[in-house]
């Protein structure tokens, strides 16, 4: 009896410092977030209610709408590409491949580089007159197009960053569930005639379905609050094809200070992230039944 | 066999775009500006030199990777001492509330550090917390739920009797973390700490709200200034990169292993 309860105020005790941070640094935002988006402020007058109008001016704001539509752009165009081709990377390197450790390491690098600089680098490499891109497609006769200052051209550059930093990453987790798939279920399935093909999309594609939530969901969450390269890149721009709704929300808090608006377009990405979430959950959830343990 | 030729030809064209644009940060780093504009940016500047790097180290620029340092070092230290107490009482102690709080934690796992950013600086601006050390480090440094998650796994996967020998032996809770389970932590704890120590090198929205002045300036916020400072000088610009990110790629080489571990830690559930 006292020992359990003193095993108790010893659990509190260990948890104590890290609840602290999730109430103080994860919920009370998300309810100050709320709060904030029924609220005029500036700053530097006293914030001021006002009701749902923040709200009303969201729904007659036709630069986060746009904002949005650039925000699922960027993610149809990263998020699809770098999970099959991800994917496709780990079927290759899940047989008898010599080196597969040394391809594996370089395919991580760019996971672990610095957004903020990565999208510098990149920015030059794009550059229309002395890019690496440009330059080469000179070499065969080809004049490219002007990237990062073409509003047609700009958001799939951006996005192809995404792709070329996260296909690796994800690599690994679908590697991983590869070769938890045991060897029999393909043997069996060999014996019952079935091509590689039938076997991919039979057999091993539904068995890496947890892999495959894993991956799109922690994707898809990363993609739709993407800052950094966009920052570093484009700016936004031209002409506002890459403003992403969490620039949209940097700009209206710290360049315009209009903070009420700014938490009110949060809560909007807030919601847009759990419903794509969910959708998710659901989706996958009616597929994922097998269970090997 | 034809076949096989052609396998490794897409896992070479794979690696070499993975590594190309870092490829290009070495070789420009260390190209004069008359070079920059005469080679083609993928072939070396000969005579290579070392004047960028000199310039980039001769301004505050060096200031700069300390402080990123002291803040990596902090926040990694802060995640490993409060993710491992409080994922050690999650999966090892029985306690009234422990099953709520843990979902609460799991829960806070989908908060968008984007949607929390304003409110964070708020807290912070009524504190009088801007611009300063601890509005800096206090959003992070006691731990993240996943940093948690990942640690429970762990301790979860080690076996029960552990603390049973121990308790009989006399240990206290204390004792029996440090001495006993913490040991047999190594790999988990160091895949969280290069996780910690990568996430937060590379961070960057939250120092740019948060900090303005040189005392707090991060490497990743001094590097955003460079653009808008030194325009298209892109060799300068490359020679800072290089400093940026010759700790990252040096922390991959030699922990890699902990990477891949991370991955299958996780555990996919």
């Amino acid at each position: 009896m006292t020992r359990g309860r003193r095993g108790g105020l010893h659990a509190y005790l260990f948890i104590g410092p890290s609840l602290f941070g999730v109430v103080a640094f994860l919920l009370l935002p998300m309810v100050i977030v709320f709060v904030l988006s029924l609220f005029d402020w500036e700053l530097l007058s006293a914030p001021e209610f006002a009701g749902l109008d923040n709200y009303r001016r969201l729904a007659a704001d036709g630069g986060t709408w746009h904002s949005l539509l650039v925000t699922v752009g960027y993610v149809l165009l990263s998020i699809p590409l770098q999970t099959v081709l991800a994917l496709a990377l780990a079927v290759l390197l899940d047989r008898r491949v010599k080196g597969l450790r040394f391809y594996r390491s370089l395919f991580v690098v760019p996971w672990m580089a610095t957004p903020i600089v990565l999208g510098l680098v990149w920015q030059w490499i794009f550059d229309p007159r002395d890019g690496a891109i440009n330059r080469a497609l000179a070499l065969v006769g080809v004049t490219g197009p002007d990237w990062l200052s073409d509003p047609s051209w700009a958001l799939p550059a951006v996005a192809l960053v995404s792709v070329w930093q996260y296909t690796g990453y994800n690599m690994l987790f679908f590697l991983a569930g590869l070769q938890g798939i045991p060897r029999e279920l393909h043997d069996a399935a060999a014996v019952d005639g079935a091509g590689p093909r039938q076997r991919f999309w039979r057999v091993t594609l539904p068995l890496l379905n947890p892999t495959m939530f894993f991956v799109t969901v922690t994707n898809l969450i990363g993609a739709f609050q993407v800052f950094d390269t966009v920052y570093a890149m484009t700016d936004g721009g031209p002409s506002h094809s890459t403003e992403v709704l969490n620039f949209r929300i940097f700009q209206t808090a710290f360049k315009e200070f209009d903070f009420g608006y700014a938490a009110t377009l949060s809560t909007l990405l807030f919601a847009v992230i759990f419903a794509v979430t969910l959708a998710q959950v659901r989706f996958f959830g009616k597929r994922t039944t097998y269970d090997l343990s | 066999m034809a076949k096989r030729v052609l396998l490794y030809a897409v896992l070479t064209i794979g690696a070499f775009v993975s590594v190309f644009p870092y490829l290009l940060v070495v070789l420009t780093a260390f190209k004069t500006q008359a070079q920059l504009s005469s080679t083609a940016p993928w072939l070396p500047g000969l005579p290579p030199t070392a004047g960028n790097l000199a310039t980039m180290l001769a301004g505050d620029f060096p200031r700069y990777v300390l402080n990123t340092a002291v803040m990596t070092a902090l926040l990694t230290a802060g995640q490993l001492v409060f993710t491992t107490f409080a994922a050690y009482a999650f999966a090892r102690l029985r306690f009234r509330g422990r099953d709520v709080l843990f979902w609460l934690y799991v829960a806070t796992m989908m908060v968008p550090s984007a949607v929390t950013m304003i409110p964070l600086f708020l807290i912070m601006r009524e504190l009088g917390l801007v611009n300063t050390w601890y509005g800096l480090l206090a959003p992070y440094i006691l731990g993240t739920p996943y940093g948690i998650f990942l640690m429970r796994q762990f301790f979860k996967s080690l076996p029960a009797g552990l603390e049973e020998a121990a308790r009989i032996d006399g240990a206290g809770q204390l004792t029996i973390l440090l001495r006993v389970l913490l040991p047999l932590c190594r790999p988990a704890l160091g895949t969280l700490a290069i996780i910690t120590v990568i996430s937060s090198w590379n961070s960057f929205l939250w120092p740019l709200i948060i900090t303005s002045g040189d005392d707090t300036r991060v490497i990743t916020v001094a590097i955003a200034t460079l653009k808008s400072g030194i325009g298209v000088d892109y060799h300068l610009m490359m020679a800072g990169s290089l400093i940026a990110l010759v700790p990252m790629v040096a922390v991959f080489v030699f922990f890699q292993r902990h990477i891949v571990r991370s991955v299958v830690l996780t555990g996919l559930k």
